[in-house]
């Protein structure tokens, strides 16, 4: 009610207003104010005042320009004393998923030896039939240390491509879930939590269709509400968060800030970064985050000035608040390569000993349909646990050699293989010669110095 | 009134550093100049505001400006063609061509078209931009309206290039197809969608989709 009251009768103020002279103007100014630099040669800064710079110009900057509601045409502002309120309200651990299978997501803190929370998967990526996104499940929800699932997108149903707001938007969402709880209990992780909700919800009509019961998902699943660039929100999303609030649902705030976009460079995307977790605990009350910050061009999130982002937001987070945060990456390269798997080791490299946890992320840039392997996310949750404990120090060193082995090809990446060319649809095994390939990157992050326990 | 290939250069030296530096209201006032002194608005255009356009698409390019500075330097290009293009005579047109963009139905976002159409302008097109979540006939009926020769049909998610299809189906329903440019871009697009829908332009960036529209117009 305080949000929607805040929706109604804050500033009114065009939208363009808001990106131009509100959001870009305020955000040049705490940079430079509080002295925020960017060292890509340093993707993994040690520096503790770096990060609490970072966390009190994101401070600053959100009590200043709120998020913007595309609706009311107005802005829903909070002053500091409320968002350090809700800092102190916000959930400082949530539980996932049933019986065996159950999992508790914690705070983390940059060089934590607790192990990040391995949400493991294909990162909503499109996939076109039920058969491999099946099949895909089956497969992630069988790595060991996977604590919780993402599921594909589907963008068919009984072969017509998905429209949003209709039925077909309904139909596919429905069958997400339930296809995705149906793969998980036939490996027999039926309590572990799919964490993605409904991936192929695009509408808050098909979201609230594929809520039903009947279908599958469960209180102790994770349900995502996503926001619009930059710190914006809308009726939709907010009838999300009311919907899912109301019935009690652990809801997440996800945000993509742009590189390159409103942000400006790697310091104006470090703060805005920090800021959308406030605004995901302030506007949507979400008890858990998930942070994608993206190049504009590029669509990847692996390059040193944006590994620096990743660091320093999740350091000023992890640092400042118990709030449960994730990080969720892209890569330039497509899955079933050695850049892929590279790009995979700096990121969660960067972001475990950053204190925060994991989502594998989007691979090949999320662009191609069905370009999804079970290697990756196997690959990455085992990376991401071995990361825990790890030295600051040491982890910017491991990455830079990481970055010294595929940056040369950042801009032509390999663009990788579908999942049949990688694995039998029948049987689900992956062919050797890919699994060839993550025995070979394995033994070279081993010889970095990473100490896989998995 | 007659000045002198100093004063000239000079006013034009302040056209291009008008759209580096964002600034829409020298951009406006230099443009008035222009005409005060009877320049050939022609020349004002190419060698002011289009040579700034390119160098911000440069910057832009590299990263070395972001989008809060592209959109402002558009801006600025934009309220001086408004001033300078009355002036120009009919035979002498600078459009490189018409372009209605927009955000398919279904879909909300638009940075990627806002930055599409930011460098459409700077490339010296007309554009005309219907925002997001536009229906599929509005940007037909968008096209017609405007004389426009190319569609940019804009999708983020995997969920909404579907919108994508539904226009170019529409146009073949109607028997307009042939009249317009279709362009497709975005997060989950490529060219084989491209190829698969029939679209005529696909861009992995802004960018290479401005080299694409400049060789299909």
């Amino acid at each position: 009610m305080d949000v929607m009251e805040k929706a109604l009768t804050g500033k009114p103020c065009l939208e363009r207003d808001y990106d131009i002279k509100i959001f870009s103007t305020k955000l040049r100014e705490v940079v430079k104010e509080y002295d925020i630099k960017c060292d890509p040669g340093t993707p993994v800064p040690s520096d503790d005042s770096l990060a609490d710079d970072v966390f009190k110009a994101a401070l600053d900057f959100y009590s200043a320009v709120g998020t913007y509601c595309t609706d009311t045409e107005r802005i829903i502002k909070f002053d500091e004393n409320e968002i350090k309120e809700r800092l102190k309200t916000a959930p400082t651990k949530i539980s996932f998923g049933e019986g065996v299978d159950a999992g508790t997501m914690v705070p983390r803190r940059p060089e934590d030896k607790t192990p990040p929370w391995r949400f493991v998967g294909a990162g909503g990526l499109p996939v076109s039939s039920e058969e491999i996104f099946l099949k895909l499940v089956e497969s992630y929800a069988s790595i060991p240390i996977a604590n919780s699932i993402t599921t594909p997108t589907l963008t068919k149903v009984n072969g017509m491509r998905i429209r949003p707001n209709s039925p077909l938007e309904m139909l596919g969402a429905i069958r997400t879930v339930a296809l995705g709880r149906e793969a998980i209990r036939r490996v027999g992780r039926a309590g572990l939590p799919i964490l993605n909700g409904i991936a192929t919800a695009q509408s808050a009509i098909a979201l609230i269709a594929g809520l039903h019961p009947n279908y599958g998902l469960r209180k102790t699943d994770g349900y995502m509400i996503s926001s619009l660039a930059e710190l914006k929100t809308n009726f939709d999303f907010l009838n999300r968060a009311c919907g899912l609030l109301s019935l009690g649902l652990p809801v997440a705030s996800i945000f993509g800030p742009i590189f390159g976009g409103y942000c400006g460079g790697p310091e104006g995307t470090a703060v805005v970064t920090v800021a959308y977790h406030l605004m995901g605990a302030l506007v949507y009350q979400a008890g858990w985050h998930l942070a994608f910050p993206i190049h504009i061009r590029h669509i990847a999130s692996s390059i040193p000035e944006l590994l620096w982002v990743a660091s320093v937001y999740a350091q000023a987070i992890s640092r400042n608040t118990n709030l449960l945060s994730l990080y969720y990456n892209y890569t330039a390269a497509g899955p079933g390569t050695e850049m892929c798997l590279h790009e995979f080791a700096a990121e969660f490299i960067t972001a475990v000993t950053s204190g925060v946890s994991i989502e594998t992320g989007g691979v090949g840039k999320a662009r191609h349909e069905d370009y999804l392997t079970p290697i990756e996310p196997r690959f990455a949750a085992e990376v991401a646990y071995a990361s825990a404990g790890l030295k600051r120090e040491n982890a910017n060193e491991m990455v830079k050699q990481l970055l010294s082995k595929y940056m040369d090809k950042f801009t032509n990446p390999p663009l990788g293989v579908k999942y049949t060319e990688c694995c039998d649809i029948n049987t689900g095994k992956t062919s050797s010669k890919y699994l060839a390939i993550y025995d070979k990157v394995k033994k070279e992050l081993t010889d970095l110095g990473l100490i896989f326990k998995y | 009134m007659l000045i002198t290939l100093e004063e000239k250069e000079g006013i034009i030296k302040r056209l291009y550093e008008a759209v580096i530096a964002c600034d829409k209201d020298a951009a406006i006032k230099t443009a008035q100049e222009v005409i005060e002194k009877g320049l050939n608005p022609v020349e004002a255009i190419e060698e002011g505001l289009s040579k700034g356009a390119a160098t911000v698409g440069e910057k832009f390019d590299k990263l070395e400006i972001f989008l809060t500075e592209l959109m402002m330097a558009a801006d600025a290009m934009k309220a001086a063609l408004d001033v300078l293009l009355p002036t120009v005579p009919k035979e002498k047109t600078m459009k490189k061509g018409t372009v209605v963009i927009g955000t398919v139905k279904g879909d909300i976002h638009d940075i990627g078209k806002n930055i599409l159409a930011a460098l459409l302008i700077a490339n010296g097109f007309e554009v005309h931009d219907l925002g997001t979540d536009v229906p599929t006939s509005k940007f037909i009926e968008e096209a017609e309206r405007v004389g426009a020769n190319i569609i940019a049909l804009s999708a983020l998610m995997s969920s909404t290039i579907g919108g994508q299809k539904d226009v170019i189906d529409y146009l073949d329903a109607m028997g307009k197809r042939k009249k317009f440019i279709v362009m497709v871009g975005g997060g989950p697009t490529t060219q084989e969608w491209a190829n698969e829908i029939g679209a005529d332009g696909y861009a992995e960036t802004a960018t290479e989709a401005i080299k694409v529209a400049l060789e299909l117009t």
